[in-house]
């Protein structure tokens, strides 16, 4: 067993050492190890153990960590083949829709998807960067190209294609499909914090310490963060994230446990993006500016950050990274011509680059983080490894244990296990209980909860790195609202009980959730 | 834990928190029939009744209340009654009044010798070498004109490049507001306005003060902030801040070029100038919540500036108040929530440009209406007994939960008392003795 286990692990150190070599960080990091080495500090004679010393000295040790550490969470263990042929089916013809969607939208409106942007355009569009709000556009004939109530059509549809319904079951329920998901036993134990009711952040401000020379939790908090955030090291950061993050730590303690630091290169490739967008007119542009618009410009949470979000969901559109890192999960994008550009290999675009066509509502996965950073260049970074480790799943069909179906037939489950009288008030009022809190899954309930219960319940999602959380909290808050849902029978009404999230503590709710009663 | 957990819970969620309805009479009067008003004193079962009848609470405006306390008026109030204003509150709410007060009270401390009176010589933007207070320098440099016309000039020339701010005493809603960059302007304004500048036949007089021309921008714009603080006694001084005030922006970028130094969209933040701007947004009227803006400030700068911004701006408060404790008529009828307009630099300092006796009362949007609706059922609870029915003999001293939303800033009677903390008092307290 022993030796299965270290040849495994032999196996994945050699895999790793050849993979780091094609990180962007290597070449610096082989500099400054090289420079490291002709220090005195190194001695010839005690090599390794010398030069150990002086990488943990100087800060590199840590470094190639967290480099092993965000490698390994690359390393997805779920197998990229979905099981389910009928699910990848559903998927591939969901894509053909909005590729289908897009294109007619096209041919209404009389534009292309990709065309060069004129100059006189280009230099407005430039000088304007910073205040895009004022960049005039006639988007009145653009509409999303679908919303959450769309998507959730179509899953809707996914468990007809599974032969064996027994007939006492409602057919739209998510349970027909063959996928495994976590009871509220095993929730318990996936999150021990919440579950025995230790004390947490976001439960009440006044909360005291038990720890010695600390007057509030809160203070005992920071002072540990603080330290934290020196050592640097990304497991640990995620581990303190589990117990949630003072504010004033967060921007830091996010960037370090997703890898989106910034140097110099990371500016120069975002200034790249930028000038793919100044340079090339893409139809995802319009949804972009629309989706802006009816979200964020008109929130009194996010409004002030309007030119930022434009700014950052503009040049999102255009990285192909992110397109790479999801490669398997997201489909394929069309490649199309850019019109007005000579034929070359470079009049060619997948597009949009990134592969992602916003929905109704996607700029709210990135609002919330104009809230830790005002800087454009490091919350672009936060929000991608963001959107790249856990948002994506939220808007594409797949098996994976975090993927929006599972998450569905998660919250099913828990509501007819844990709130079998509100699951049988909904059969009765004859409505889909998944159809009353979709939308704050598909959005991470961002633009739903206030900023600062959102950055609770995200701390949470970076600290247990899982979305289960999600549908744990939409059990939760029906529970809590259940008496007033039992006095209405109509899905307008539901969603009117439903709709005012602004009174909302997360965390003593997700405790409530999981404690033994 | 779990018990705590579930208290604490259920504390969070009520919502617009509805205490048991006092179902006793009260009977009120009202000069203003805003719904906010209205719905609050219906939801306590009041009666309304006119201002010739017994009313108990009278919510008045500041004309109604000055003439109720004047000697012509004869008008004796009983042990039953209270009002919301104090008959002189113009000491605090007139912009030329205010800063009279505010350096009548610095000079009187200075006498003394008082410490909080300290003196330092600060560099201004232009490299000027200014003496200014170390801890009582909350109000931009200001002036009365025409009255110290002379002493204006010659601050002017000490910074010949800044911006001033011209404001009419008596008005309101940035009427009458324009910004000036050159004494040349202030002159022709003069010879327009037509009254020559001698003080008694003057009608109106103006404040000029100097331009805060470094705002802390968000999103690259100006805004500021709209804070309530109710007062329910000046001696002993009793003050309480309430915690859900907002950011009012401009719509339009901040732009300290000549050019647009007469767009009001870019220097003021009323609400009614920037309403009438294309780039108004009625569903959030332009209007952020204190609460974000805090989040905000942790998560961008840190928690150390922003926990000072937030006590200077408590500081502030408090010092504008008992600026004016000695003069007020301090009498047991009488509270009031006063609108104060606070705006930050971008040193994150605060400024006090000015304090409304009877802040706007009308809802722009339908978290606009939330907040006054819980205000003014803040106010309420504060203001009277714990049995609901106005009581001038009553200690006002108001337990925790009738605070609501308010926090206690300052409450001398507790101070002098020296009680121990907890029982009454929460937030800061002996921090301005
Ligand atoms: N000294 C100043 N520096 C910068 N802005 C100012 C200054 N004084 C006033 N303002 C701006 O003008 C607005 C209106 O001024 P204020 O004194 O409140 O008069 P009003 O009674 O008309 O509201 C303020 O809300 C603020 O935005
Ligand atoms: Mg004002």
């Amino acid at each position: 067993m022993d030796g299965v286990q270290e040849e495994a692990i032999h196996h994945t150190a050699l895999k790793l050492a050849d993979e780091i070599k094609h990180l962007s960080i290597y070449k610096s990091f082989y500099s400054d190890v090289q420079k490291l080495v002709s220090s005195p500090n190194v001695e010839k004679e005690n090599f390794k153990q010398t030069l150990q010393q002086a990488m943990k000295e100087k800060g590199l040790d840590t470094k190639l960590r967290n480099t092993v550490f965000h490698w390994v969470r690359t390393q997805s263990k779920h197998c990229r083949l979905d099981p389910l042929t009928s699910l990848s089916k559903a998927s591939a013809q969901w894509e053909k829709r909005i590729h289908k969607s897009l294109n007619s939208m096209c041919t209404d409106l009389e534009t292309s998807l990709a065309k060069v942007r004129l100059q006189s355009e280009q230099d407005i569009l430039t000088e304007k960067w910073s205040e895009l709000s004022t960049y005039n556009l006639d988007l009145s004939k653009y509409r999303p190209v679908y919303a959450p109530k769309d998507f959730l059509e179509v899953l809707l549809t996914l468990s007809g294609y599974v032969p064996f319904t027994r007939d006492d079951e409602p057919k739209w329920e998510f349970a027909h499909l063959p996928l495994k998901v976590n009871k509220i036993d095993q929730l318990r134990k996936l999150f021990p914090e919440w579950s025995s009711g230790e004390p947490l952040l976001g439960v009440n401000p006044y909360m005291p310490s038990t720890v010695p020379g600390f007057s509030t939790l809160e203070a005992e908090r920071i002072s540990l963060g603080e330290r934290v955030v020196a050592l640097g090291y990304a497991p640990v950061v995620q581990e303190y994230l589990k117990k949630g993050s003072p504010q004033c730590l967060r921007a830091k303690l996010w960037s370090n446990v997703l890898g989106s630091d910034i140097k110099a290169p990371q500016v120069q490739y975002f200034n790249r993006l930028k000038k793919n967008v100044l340079e090339v007119d893409l139809m995802v542009d319009k949804l972009i500016f629309k989706d802006v618009q009816l979200t964020a410009s008109n929130d009194d949470q996010y409004f002030v950050f309007e030119d930022l979000l434009y700014q950052v969901m503009l040049c999102f559109s255009r990285d192909v990274e992110v397109m790479q890192l999801l490669k398997g999960n997201i489909g394929n994008p069309p490649v199309v011509t850019i019109k007005g550009k000579q034929t070359s290999p470079e009049s060619l675009t997948a597009f949009p680059p990134s592969g992602i066509i916003p929905f109704h509502g996607f700029t709210m996965y990135a609002t919330p983080f104009c809230y830790l950073y005002d800087d454009p260049v490091q919350l672009y970074y936060t929000f991608r490894a963001f959107y790249v480790r856990y948002w994506h799943r939220l808007h594409y069909i797949s098996t994976h244990p975090q993927g929006i179906v599972s998450l569905c037939l998660l919250y099913e489950r828990l509501l007819e296990a844990n709130e079998p009288l509100l699951w049988v008030h909904f059969r009765n009022i004859n409505i889909n209980p998944i159809r009353v809190v979709f939308k704050w899954l598909m959005r991470a309930f961002s633009g739903h909860l206030p900023p600062d219960q959102l950055l609770l319940l995200w701390d949470a999602i970076l600290g247990y790195d899982c979305l289960e959380i999600l549908p744990l909290l939409a059990l939760a808050i029906l529970s809590f609202r259940k008496e007033n849902i039992f006095q209405v029978n109509t899905l307008q009404n539901v969603d009117a009980v439903l709709a005012d999230l602004s009174t909302i503590s997360v965390i003593p709710l997700l405790q409530l959730a999981l404690m033994k009663p | 834990m779990n018990q705590e957990a579930k208290k604490i819970t259920n504390n969070l969620y009520g919502r617009v928190n509805a205490p048991v309805v006092e179902r006793c009479r009260v009977n009120f009067c009202t000069d203003l029939e805003k719904s906010v008003l209205m719905s609050n004193f219906e939801r306590r079962g009041w009666n309304q009744v006119g201002p010739d009848d017994e009313w108990n609470f009278y919510w008045a405006s500041t004309q109604t209340c000055r003439n109720l306390f004047s000697v012509e008026s004869g008008y004796r109030m009983n042990d039953n009654q209270m009002i919301n204003h104090f008959p002189n509150h113009y000491e605090l709410s007139r912009k030329d009044l205010l800063v009279k007060n505010i350096k009548r009270y610095r000079k009187e401390l200075e006498r003394e010798g008082n410490p909080l009176a300290e003196k330092a010589e600060v560099a201004l933007h232009g490299g000027q070498i200014v003496t200014r207070y170390v801890h009582l320098d909350f109000v931009p440099v200001t002036f009365v004109l025409p009255a110290d016309y002379n002493m204006f000039v010659e601050e002017y020339r000490k910074s010949p490049q800044s911006t001033w701010i011209m404001k009419p005493c008596g008005k309101s809603q940035g009427t009458g507001i324009f910004l000036i960059n050159k004494l040349s302007k202030l002159k022709k304004w003069s010879r327009e306005a037509k009254t020559p500048f001698h003080p008694q036949l003057t009608k109106e007089s103006y404040v000029i003060s100097r331009y805060i021309d470094n705002p802390l921008l968000i999103g690259g714009k100006k805004f500021d902030l709209r804070l309530y603080v109710l007062v329910t006694s000046f001696r002993p001084l009793k003050a309480y801040l309430f915690q859900l005030g907002f950011c009012r922006f401009c719509t339009v970028k901040y732009d300290t070029s000549v050019t647009e130094l007469d767009n009001m969209y870019v220097h003021l933040t009323n609400v009614s100038v920037q309403k009438h701007g294309g780039d108004y947004n009625n569903i959030h009227g332009g209007k952020m919540t204190v609460q974000n803006l805090k989040l905000y400030l942790e998560g961008t700068k840190g928690r150390a500036v922003t926990d000072k911004l937030f006590a200077a701006m408590q500081w502030l408060i408090v010092h504008s108040l008992k600026a004016v404790s000695s003069v007020m008529a301090n009498d047991r009828h009488c509270f009031e929530c006063y609108g104060y307009d606070i705006i930050i630099d971008n040193q994150l300092k605060p400024w006090l440009v000015e304090v409304n006796a009877s802040p706007s009362l009308t809802s722009t949007t339908v978290n606009d209406r939330i907040l006054k609706y819980k205000l003014i059922d803040n106010i309420i609870s504060v203001v009277l007994p714990p049995d609901g029915v106005p009581d001038v003999r009553w200690n006002k001293l108001p337990n925790t939960e009738a605070l609501g939303n308010f926090d206690l800033l300052i409450d001398e009677e507790l101070l002098e008392k020296d009680e121990p903390s907890g029982s009454h008092s929460r937030g800061a307290k002996s921090k301005y003795k």
